[in-house]
């Protein structure tokens, strides 16, 4: 493993922890409102200052940490499954189902995906309690991001059912499904793990559009989308810089997992 | 499109494992197998011999129903135990496959599967054909590894094709192929990806099977010699049609049909007969 990639692996495993002690680092919680002290810069008492309504921002940067770390590999192992299943299974049975699969794909891929998003989202009702927000904003990521990895695994899919392996399982009799699940899909796991990896970051970038345009998570949880959302009425960058703590988080994970994902591509590979 | 259109008459031929009278078509492309007529008797060992792209394996797939019924015009019929495999649906196929009618591949590495345990490769063809306890499945996993001169411990079971060498792999094929002990064995070149000691130690693994179990093989291959150690009657594929069938000694020793002369005068000969001929060409 390379020094940077190790690098990488501690970060996101410092992140991981920082967050997982979100209730021991920042007891007051992220719903609190300091009303005395709305809009105060960095202190002792709030060490990334408070937001408009006196709400602790590290409190909230730390729980929000929690939210998007934790709910995007969630969504990228439904948006996985689903690339699995549709590309995946299409692809092994190849002919008409393989075409009307990746008929399917191409339709979504065609369609921008941020504007997929947005459209899906504003579609469905917007006055949610915050958990169903959660619920709503990361199925939809990975009810919604699939296509990509659906095509590399149809690919996968149709030359493994031209293999000895699989011509040999058939002549001793196993079932079509069976043969899929127990002799086909394993031999897709590199595939799977690397799409499964490379979807984080995507829906961790897609969660934050979503927050900048309020149709994320809902208000109180805090998520980095909603975070970000406060950098919209700043007015130069020196102004109050401590509201960029959010973003430098998710540059800093995004990258992470970049740097720790070039391990996956070349076992994808 | 499948079509019976064979009469069975010659008392051998009704009295067979296997009685198969085949001509296949890929579409538009010329015939990949025309008119093939060829029985299998209980516990025979057959060869099929033909050089690549002759349409062996083509026979074999089109034996065990794996060739695509879609794509691919089979005309004739397949006799098997008084079914004809060409008219059966696929889930009678299926039942048929691995239990009565079993293969194995040439290339023994790349016919296990990579991603499972050997254990789990030899469970998954025990299912698929019986049902019963993990005690049942283990006793007869380990009894067909025996069979094959493999170790049966748990050491063994656990590894991956990936740990053993060429020769275990192709045991390991064989030991799953013989699970169910079917009458008939199809080894498609089962020995041409190996060396010739391991090829030998195969061969006898093949006639020890054939004696013990009273399993009828179809061994196709282009390899004359292993053919003639093995096969009681042998059969010569060329271009899509069988030129010469009929005891193997007797087809090798005065073969009548100019192919199969070919075939005798292109099988390399050993140092010592080469450096003769050398001398006498001198």
């Amino acid at each position: 493993m390379s020094f940077w990639r190790r690098v990488a692996c501690a970060v996101l495993l410092l992140v991981v922890a920082v967050s997982l002690g979100a209730s021991s680092l920042a007891p007051a919680g992220y719903a609190k409102q300091d009303r005395e002290a709305a809009g105060a810069p960095p202190s002792h008492a709030h060490w990334l200052g408070t937001d408009e309504i006196g709400r602790d921002r590290f409190a909230r940067v730390l729980y929000g940490t929690r939210i998007s770390l934790f709910l995007a590999p969630a969504a990228a192992l439904i948006s996985t499954l689903l690339a699995a299943l549709v590309g995946g299974l299409a692809g092994y049975l190849g002919g008409a189902w393989a075409r009307a699969a990746m008929a399917i794909t191409d339709l979504f891929l065609s369609l921008p995906w941020l504007f997929l998003l947005i459209t899906v989202r504003a579609l469905l009702p917007l006055n949610v309690s915050p958990a169903f927000s959660v619920l709503v904003t990361f199925l939809i990521l990975g009810l919604l991001g699939w296509t990509a990895a659906a095509r590399v695994l149809c690919a996968t899919g149709g030359s493994l059912r031209n293999t000895d392996f699989v011509r040999q399982a058939r002549a001793s009799g196993i079932r079509g499904t069976r043969l899929f699940w127990i002799h086909v899909l394993p031999n897709m796991k590199p595939v799977l793990y690397a799409q499964f990896w490379i979807s984080i970051p995507a829906f961790i970038l897609s969660e934050a559009n979503l927050g900048i345009l309020g149709l994320g998570v809902a208000e109180p949880l805090p998520s980095w989308g909603s975070l970000l959302k406060e950098l919209e009425g700043l007015v130069s960058v020196g102004e109050e810089p401590w509201k960029f703590v959010p973003l430098l988080l998710l540059v800093i994970v995004v990258t992470s997992f970049q740097l720790v994902l070039s391990k996956q591509d070349e076992v994808a590979a | 499109m499948f079509r019976n259109d064979r009469v069975l008459t010659d008392k051998s031929q009704r009295d067979a494992l296997l009685s198969a009278h085949l001509s296949v078509q890929y579409g538009n492309k010329p015939p990949v197998l025309r008119g093939v007529q060829l029985d299998i008797q209980h516990g025979e060992v057959l060869g099929l011999i033909g050089q690549s792209g002759s349409g062996k394996s083509t026979l074999a797939m089109a034996i065990l129903g794996l060739i695509d019924r879609k794509r691919v015009d089979a005309q004739g019929s397949i006799f098997f135990e008084g079914s004809d495999l060409l008219t059966l649906r696929e889930a009678a196929l299926r039942s048929l496959r691995g239990r009565k009618i079993a293969l194995v591949l040439q290339s023994p590495l790349s016919s296990l599967n990579p991603a499972l345990k050997i254990r789990t490769q030899l469970r998954e063809t025990w299912r698929a054909h019986a049902s019963g306890s993990s005690a049942d499945c283990d006793s007869t996993i380990r009894k067909a590894l025996e069979s094959v001169s493999l170790p049966s411990d748990d050491d063994f079971l656990r590894k991956y094709p990936a740990q053993m060498s060429v020769g275990q792999a192709q045991r390991v094929l064989i030991a799953m192929a013989v699970v169910h002990r079917p009458a008939l064995l199809i080894a498609d070149e089962a020995t041409s990806a190996l060396d010739v000691i391991t090829q030998a130690e195969i061969l006898k693994l093949f006639r020890e099977l054939n004696q013990n179990f009273g399993m009828a093989i179809l061994y196709i291959s282009h390899d004359l010699a292993s053919v003639a150690g093995i096969c009681d009657r042998v059969a010569i594929l060329h271009q899509g049609e069988i030129v010469e069938f009929g005891n193997t000694q007797k087809v090798l020793t005065s073969p009548s049909h100019e192919y199969t002369q070919r075939l005798l005068a292109a099988m390399p000969r050993m140092p010592q007969a080469s450096f003769a001929a050398k001398a006498a060409a001198r």
